[in-house]
């Protein structure tokens, strides 16, 4: 009697695994264009339209820059954020709620595969949806990049850090309504007043503290930094600020991972 | 002495949140090359402890071994050496058979070229070829069933767990399914089934074990089993209890 031979690399990890892990998601993702690609481009474009071309056709510059250009990083962003959570959060729910999670629970994966697995599936929508938003900004002549590791820092940072939160929404929701939840109540509006139209001194002073409480305004302003050189934070603050929020979002997935939180009986 | 294919030692299973204790120092033991019969009623706690022993659930207490590896230390071989077919259709409906069982067989680390050759060869034997590339939710009850068994055979495991796979489907798949099952242990794989059908347990297995009130009611061979008056099924009444529950409720 011989068994089939199955690989472990050298180093421990099943490679095998986690590219089926990641090819399937891909796979998921391509069946649904329109939701995963068409609707945030489309949406992405009507802002730049609306917000960048028709009324910032009558807004001064912004640091030097037209407000296109000021705009179109937090529209990348924005996009950025929705497409890491929804995909993370959409993934999981929908395998634990069809059960075929079982599929990767009975093989040998580990939670650091499973969970580096999902997170190569955000990672790659979300900048797809980024850089589709970005060749929209060539047409309108507002697509820059003034220092492309940091932009790159802060897409695969920013999208990591979404879709470790949709982790975690995803083992948490018991029906569709929750796991709507934390866009409809926080996601969106953080987002909106996060300062991708505005910055901070257009707000009233009183109101410019929900700016500095907010963490997209840090993602946000640090993208805006990255392409046109506009960051009104301080330095390394929302570096620092993007650094602690994936440690810590990665060790609490790590525990329910480890606990069985959501995935195991 | 041979290193068994399963080796249960007083397993425990308590579902905290609904606050009842599944499994209840179960033990078991099934040897290498053996066709298993695992019976008991409606939650008696059969497939609890399947999925205890398949890493879908995480048991309270006791030890399980697969072919002498610890399943929760040694997770990653002792997986490598299980194939589960569950009572449920856990698979993405919008799926294609050739892509379910091949996202399994990645899962267990088999290589392209590997997969490829034995997809072709378990749609063959489940006769799926010409469903190969229809979505899974297109496909009959009985064509389901066997996706959902060429899956759990895609690594060609030698511990084959089978989770009342004959159930809803139709005379024709059952005997397929039986000759397919009684050829791959005649080749040396170890088969743990459950079924609420006695007949197809009397037919294929060798040993039996019955469950109840997650405990080990009954455990011997069929033959011993099957000579006592009434066969198997009173064996099974007399041991479940459920003889003695109809009479007094008579």
């Amino acid at each position: 009697m011989t068994t089939l031979p199955t690989n472990l690399s050298p180093m421990g990890v099943n490679w095998i695994g986690l590219a089926t892990m990641v090819r399937r998601e891909v796979q998921r993702m391509v069946r649904v264009p329109i939701q995963a690609f068409i609707a945030p481009w489309i949406s992405a474009l009507l802002f730049i339209f609306i917000f960048g071309f028709v009324v910032g056709g009558r807004i001064n510059t912004i640091g030097g820059h037209r407000y296109l250009e000021f705009v179109l990083p937090g529209i990348v962003m924005l996009n950025v954020v929705n497409a890491a959570f929804l995909q993370s959060s959409s993934a999981i729910y929908f395998s634990r709620f069809i059960k075929f999670i079982e599929e990767m629970l009975v093989a040998p994966l580990s939670y650091a595969e499973m969970i580096v697995g999902n997170l190569s599936v955000v990672v790659l929508r979300a900048a797809l949806t980024g850089i589709g938003i970005m060749v929209m900004g060539l047409f309108f002549g507002a697509t820059h990049i003034e220092s492309l590791a940091l932009f790159l820092f802060w897409i695969v940072s920013v999208s990591a850090i979404f879709g470790l939160l949709g982790i975690i929404v995803g083992l948490w929701s018991k029906s569709f309504e929750q796991l709507n939840m934390p866009v409809v109540f926080f996601l969106t509006p953080l987002s909106m007043v996060g300062g991708v139209f505005n910055t901070v001194e257009m707000l009233p002073d009183w109101l410019r503290w929900l700016a500095w409480a907010n963490p997209i305004f840090y993602f946000i302003n640090g993208i805006r930094g990255a392409m046109i050189g506009v960051d009104e934070t301080p330095p390394g603050l929302g570096i620092g600020l993007t650094l602690l929020l994936l440690a810590i979002l990665g060790g609490t997935v790590w525990r329910l991972y480890s606990k069985g939180y959501g995935l195991r009986e | 002495m041979p290193t068994p294919a399963l080796k249960i030692t007083n397993l425990r299973k308590v579902y905290r949140r609904r606050g009842n204790v599944a499994v209840d120092d179960l033990s078991l033991t099934i040897e290498e090359g053996d066709f298993f019969g695992f019976l008991g009623p409606n939650g008696a706690g059969k497939s609890t402890t399947i999925h205890c022993v398949t890493g879908i659930a995480e048991p309270s207490g006791g030890s399980i071994e697969i072919f002498g590896l610890d399943s929760v230390k040694q997770y990653r071989e002792a997986r490598r050496l299980v194939g589960l077919c569950p009572q449920e259709f856990n698979v993405d409906p919008f799926a294609t058979p050739v892509q379910i069982v091949d996202w399994m067989g990645g899962y267990f680390g088999m290589s392209a070229a590997q997969r490829k050759s034995r997809i072709d060869a378990l749609m063959e034997s489940f006769d799926l070829t010409e469903h190969r590339k229809k979505q899974f939710r297109e496909l009959s009850g009985g064509l389901k069933r066997r996706v959902v068994l060429a899956r759990a055979l895609v690594h060609d495991p030698r511990l084959i767990i089978l989770d009342e796979p004959t159930a809803g489907v139709d005379v024709e798949l059952r005997r397929v399914l039986w000759r397919y099952l009684t050829e791959i242990n005649a080749q040396g794989r170890t088969i743990l089934l459950t079924s609420h059908y006695l007949e197809e347990v009397e037919r294929l297995c060798r040993d039996i074990a019955i469950v109840a009130r997650g405990r080990i009611v009954r455990e011997g061979s069929k033959d011993e089993m099957v000579a006592g008056p009434g066969g198997l099924e009173q064996a099974y009444l007399t041991a479940t209890g459920a003889e003695a529950d109809h009479v007094a409720g008579q």
